[in-house]
Order: structure tokens, then sequence, then C-alpha cells
């Protein structure tokens, strides 16, 4: 393998870019005070993050049990075969969303700011 | 276009529709969504080395019709997807290739960062979920190996096509 100076460069600047497109993820970590939840793309709960509480909505396999603890939100229980959104866990990011997809359910923290990431 | 030219493009094309389905194949994507090695670039790659820049834009973008046509998914999401990501990346190797400072590495590392790049950008567009765009510096630094792997293995090959008629 014979890399060029020019080759070298290139690997380098695109380790540098990486690493910087990394850093608005670690600073971007906006405290939020609501989440949403979608069921079909249809908004059915609109939850305030402040309040410790159950929740439950209706999926497409049956009900969905979503709890908010400590500014955080996750999903209890819910009826699908892999139960991959509740064993997610707790989510405090605006950037991860909560997807079950066998009940069609998305729970969603709303963005303090208008903009994710900045690409460019 | 001479015969020659005309057939050994043609076999270029078949190889990276084997390539490119038999990847699909590979569970390396489960390390991180959208991720994959491309060694169907290996074939456009090496098309771009023995032809030039026409012949590279003609055998990707053949690739990936026909074996989006192969798979039964041509005009999916998944297409729209490959096609952003093959069209950026064969842009950014003809520029790598026609600034004559790159060699082989160069070129393929530029192309598989500029694949991860358009199909981070379509994902986004289509979708309209902006959380992908968590993956593109990691991608992107995969993408420095992965454009080093299909280098090498590109090279490989030109040593031993050297020399030799189809």
């Amino acid at each position: 393998m014979s890399l060029k100076k020019a080759d070298k460069l290139l690997i380098v600047a695109l380790m540098i870019l990486s690493l910087v497109l990394l850093i608005p993820l670690f600073r971007n970590a906006p405290q939020s005070g609501l989440a949403k939840v979608y069921v079909k793309d249809q908004e059915v709960l609109s939850i305030d993050l402040s309040q410790d509480a159950l929740y439950s909505v209706e999926g497409t396999n049956g009900e969905v049990e979503i709890e908010v603890n400590d500014h955080q939100i996750r999903v209890t229980q819910e009826n699908s075969p892999h139960h991959l959104c509740s064993k997610q866990g707790f989510v405090s990011d605006p950037n991860t969303p909560i997807v079950c997809l066998p009940n069609e359910t998305v729970v969603r923290i709303e963005g303090g700011t208008g903009q994710d990431t900045m690409i460019q | 276009m001479k015969v020659r030219k005309t057939v050994e493009l043609a076999f270029l094309m078949g190889a990276g529709i084997v390539l490119q389905i038999t990847e699909s194949f590979l569970p390396i994507s489960w390390i991180l969504p959208g991720f994959k090695i491309g060694f169907a670039n290996i074939t456009g790659l090496f098309a771009l080395q023995m032809y030039g820049i026409s012949a590279m834009w003609l055998v990707n973008l053949g690739r990936v019709f026909l074996a989006c046509l192969c798979q039964g998914t041509l005009f999916s999401v998944a297409f729209w997807i490959s096609l952003a990501g093959s069209l950026l990346s064969m842009i950014g190797m003809s520029m790598a290739y026609k600034m004559k400072c790159f060699s082989i590495f160069g070129v393929s590392v530029m192309g598989a960062a500029m694949h991860s790049i358009g199909q981070v950008l379509m994902v986004t567009w289509i979708y309209q979920q902006y959380f992908m765009q968590l993956f593109l510096p990691v991608l992107l630094a995969l993408s420095i190996v992965s454009g080093l792997c299909t280098g090498w293995l590109t090279q490989l090959l030109m040593k031993r096509w050297k020399g030799r008629n189809v």
C-alpha cells in the first residue's frame, strides 16, 4: 500500500471533519419540557416531562404504557415480537425518538431549538 | 466505442451487480445502519483507472439500476438512497481523479465518504427526520476504512489484470 501525500491529507481531513461533526451532538442536549406520542402519524398525546406520571395509549397491538421519570421518558410495556422500544429504556434527547413499529407508535421529545445538527 | 471496451465494461457492470447483491446478504450493516464496505465500487474504480471518468459513470449508474431491478427495489426508497449515494460518490471520485494528486486510495476514500454523505442527505430529505445525521460522523470515520479496503482490492485487481485480455 503506497499512500501519496494528498491521500494522507484527505484521510486526516476526513477524521477531523468527523470529529468536528461530533461536537454539536455532545453540546446539543437542550432541556425540553414536552414529549409527543404519535400513533399512525396522528398525534395522540402531549406529555409534560416535568411531572412524573404514567400514561397509556392505544397502539396497533394493544396498550402501550409510557412512564415519565425525572425529565426522561420510556416505554414500559407493549405488545410486540422483540420489545425493542421497551428495551431502549429512558430517553431524554430530542434527537433520539422511541419507535415501536409493530404498534405504529412513536414517542418523541420536542426539540427546544429549531435545528439539531448542521451539515455543511 | 470499440467492441473490446464495450465487452469489458459489460463484464465490469455484471461483476458489480453480483457484488452489490451479494453484499446485501452480508450482515455487516448490523454494526451501524447504512454501513457497508462497498465492494461493488471496486468495479467502478477499476473502470475509472482503466478507461477514465465516463466509463466509471456508465458502469456505476448501470450497476445501480440493474442491481435494483434484479432485487425488485427499483424506484423504491432504497433505490433513491442508493442512487443519491452513488451520484455524489461519482462526482467526488471524478473530481479527485481530475486533480491528479490522489492515488487510487485517495480516489476511493473520497468516493466512500461522499457516498455516506449522499445517503444521509437523501434519508434526511425523504423521511424529514434529522436523527440520521447523528450517524454521519461515525459513517465518515468508517468510510475511511472501507475506502482504503476497496482501493486496496482494486489495486490488487489491476496488478493481476496487467497485460491480459478478456
